[in-house]
């Protein structure tokens, strides 16, 4: 070969080897390379089974219980398609709300409940001060209502 | 009329140039600094969420952000000076690294601070938080490799491969909360998406913002002085100005 | 070009055998100290297995960095090979190559003995050997940029550490990531595809990267 072709072909085969793993990459994006798992990857039984994993999404309006001596608490995490219970004991972090995001690590027994070892709180990224926050509320209420209507 | 740039290219006429710029700098910096933290603690409301300790917000984003910037910034002049053999570039990117390194440290500590009391942990291995401590990392890398070195030249290029190797983390830490599921909280403001913060919140935040640039300007005009008096010590302009001739 | 450098180098290393067998014996010693330190509870042992393992080819592969350029360096045949008119890239490549054969390829065969004493199952024990299989030539590629650049310095190994293993932190990632989804009985193709990502992208640059760190330390 020419110096000349062999450059070539050693350009040919580098770009040919980035588009490779981009490819590559782009697959193993479409598939759980995950922090935690949704409730509904649960309910497909996407997640590990006797292992501890995470389990985020929102805590279901009205599932939070405090049980017995009080620091064991019991809800439901939901990504509104599918629900998990769960229990814990221990602290909640102070963004722990309903209605507000959540990742729990623990694993899930065979109930089928998932028994959490930590809480932590996922927020989101709107800052507001209250007022603002309260408007928006009702604005989406009135929208809601008037959908019904 | 046109300006010679190539003229501040030169150590010593930029040696002076830097010299008239910090004070400048350096008043703007405090300026900002102070309206910055005012709006921070005094006008922006309360959070709906998060009560007041979202404020961490007004030097954690600001310093995570300086921190990704200034690495870019630094590859930027170590690449031109391994490309085009100009000395001053590869004395700036030398002249950035402690202060970006400063801003990662501090992001991250500001980050633990903020996350203890919001998410319930100091610390959890999501993308974000380990993709930028593996930038503190890369920065630490970057000083202790240069400093192990005694020729300068040899320091400015094996430093410039090393920080150019780096860059591919910088797109990695910023688009991490987008790609994966992690703990932190997706991006509140952005080129494509109107802010998802209340005015007050957001001027304070980018005031914040502009004052860790100008203190950035100051830290890396002065460290690159030292460095350029260091290194043209046997020159004549610099044993001119130690007999105070110059200046 | 590259096959010449390959076989010169592992004819070299199977002249120096003892260089070659105390990497392994630093792998498996330090692999074998962790259930003396942390306890036999076999349950403890196999869910950290897949991080020790990891963690100490790290290591070992990062501690024979220091061999690949440096006894050419001191014997002169490194500045040869960089007058002489052969692609200094395809040449590193060559070294990368030879290095990885050399420390790479023992790590990969003994891990899965070393799995054993974790009391892995066997499907993760193949996972294991074949994540390590495709990690350890991206640890030998991304390492020769850094012991190009750390060339004859002094503190060479200290320094080497740190340069290398921030940069090592995605493959080990990656690699655990895979062992851990398949013994929780999760799909772990994609930890692969991101291990064979690594392995494409510093195949490309790496050579490149290291050639010019090497013109650096050596003008």
């Amino acid at each position: 070969m020419k110096p000349r072709h062999k450059k070539m072909a050693v350009i040919a085969l580098s770009v040919s080897a980035l588009a490779v793993s981009v490819v590559l990459v782009l697959n193993a994006f479409q598939s759980n390379l995950v922090f935690f798992f949704s409730p509904s990857q649960v309910a497909a039984k996407e997640a590990p089974i006797g292992k501890s994993f995470r389990v985020g999404g929102l805590v279901e309006e009205g599932s939070l219980k405090r049980v017995g001596d009080g620091t064991t608490m019991k809800f439901a995490i939901t990504d509104t398609a599918e629900v998990i219970k769960v229990v814990y004991t221990g602290i909640l972090p102070d963004l722990f709300k309903e209605g507000k995001g959540v990742v729990a690590q623990g694993k899930i027994a065979d109930d089928g409940v998932f028994y959490a070892d930590e809480v932590l709180a996922k927020h989101d990224e709107n800052y507001m001060p209250p007022e603002a926050a309260a408007a928006l509320e009702q604005a989406a209420k009135a929208q809601k209502t008037s959908f019904t209507q | 009329m046109t300006i010679n740039w190539f003229k501040y290219a030169s150590p010593a006429s930029f040696y002076f140039l830097a010299g008239r710029m910090v004070p400048y700098f350096a008043t703007l910096a405090i300026i900002f600094l102070v309206v910055g933290l005012y709006i921070g603690f005094f006008v922006a409301p309360t959070d709906f969420q998060q009560g007041e300790a979202y404020r961490i917000i007004f030097i954690h984003v600001p310093a995570a952000w300086m921190s990704m910037f200034l690495y870019v910034i630094m590859a930027f002049w170590a690449g031109v000076g391994l490309a085009f053999n100009t000395r001053l570039s590869s004395m700036v990117a030398s002249a950035i690294a402690p202060t970006g390194a400063m801003f990662a440290f501090l992001a991250l500590w500001t980050g633990a601070w903020w996350g203890k009391p919001m998410w319930g942990t100091w610390w959890v291995w999501d993308a974000r938080l380990t993709s930028e401590l593996i930038l503190f990392f890369l920065y630490i890398g970057f000083m202790s490799l240069q400093a192990a070195i005694d020729d300068p030249k040899r320091a400015d290029k094996a430093g410039a491969v090393i920080a150019l190797v780096g860059v591919v983390n910088v797109p990695i830490i910023y688009f991490s909360v987008q790609w994966w599921n992690t703990l932190h909280q997706g991006a509140s403001v952005s080129l494509v998406q109107s802010p998802k913060m209340a005015t007050a919140m957001l001027s304070g935040m980018l005031i914040m913002t502009l004052a860790a640039w100008m203190y950035s300007i100051v830290m890396i005009l002065t460290r690159t002085r030292l460095i350029i008096l260091e290194r043209e010590r046997h020159t004549a302009w610099v044993s001119e100005l130690k007999e105070g001739v110059l200046e | 070009m590259i096959w010449w450098i390959v076989k010169r180098d592992l004819l070299l290393a199977m002249r120096r055998r003892s260089d070659v067998l105390t990497t392994l014996f630093f792998f498996i010693i330090v692999v074998s100290l962790f259930p003396l330190g942390v306890g036999p509870e076999p349950n403890i042992l196999r869910t950290m297995a897949s991080g020790v393992v990891w963690v100490a080819a790290l290591l070992a592969s990062m501690l024979s960095l220091g061999r690949m350029f440096s006894s050419d360096y001191a014997d002169g045949t490194l500045e040869q090979m960089l007058l002489s008119p052969v692609s200094l890239a395809a040449l590193v490549t060559g070294k990368a190559i030879s290095h990885w054969l050399v420390t790479g390829i023992p790590l990969v065969l003994m891990a899965p003995i070393l799995g054993i004493q974790y009391d892995l199952p066997g499907d993760a024990l193949l996972v294991l050997t074949l994540s390590l299989l495709l990690g350890t030539p991206v640890l030998s590629l991304i390492g020769a940029i850094g012991a190009a650049l750390t060339l004859g310095l002094r503190g060479g190994g200290v320094l080497v550490s740190i340069l290398v293993l921030p940069l090592y932190i995605p493959v080990l990632i990656f690699g655990t990531g895979a062992v851990e989804a398949s013994s929780a009985g999760m799909e772990f193709g994609a930890h692969f595809s991101i291990l064979g990502a690594f392995l494409l992208v510093s195949i490309v640059f790496s050579p490149w990267a290291t050639a010019a760190s090497l013109r650096i330390s050596m003008s």
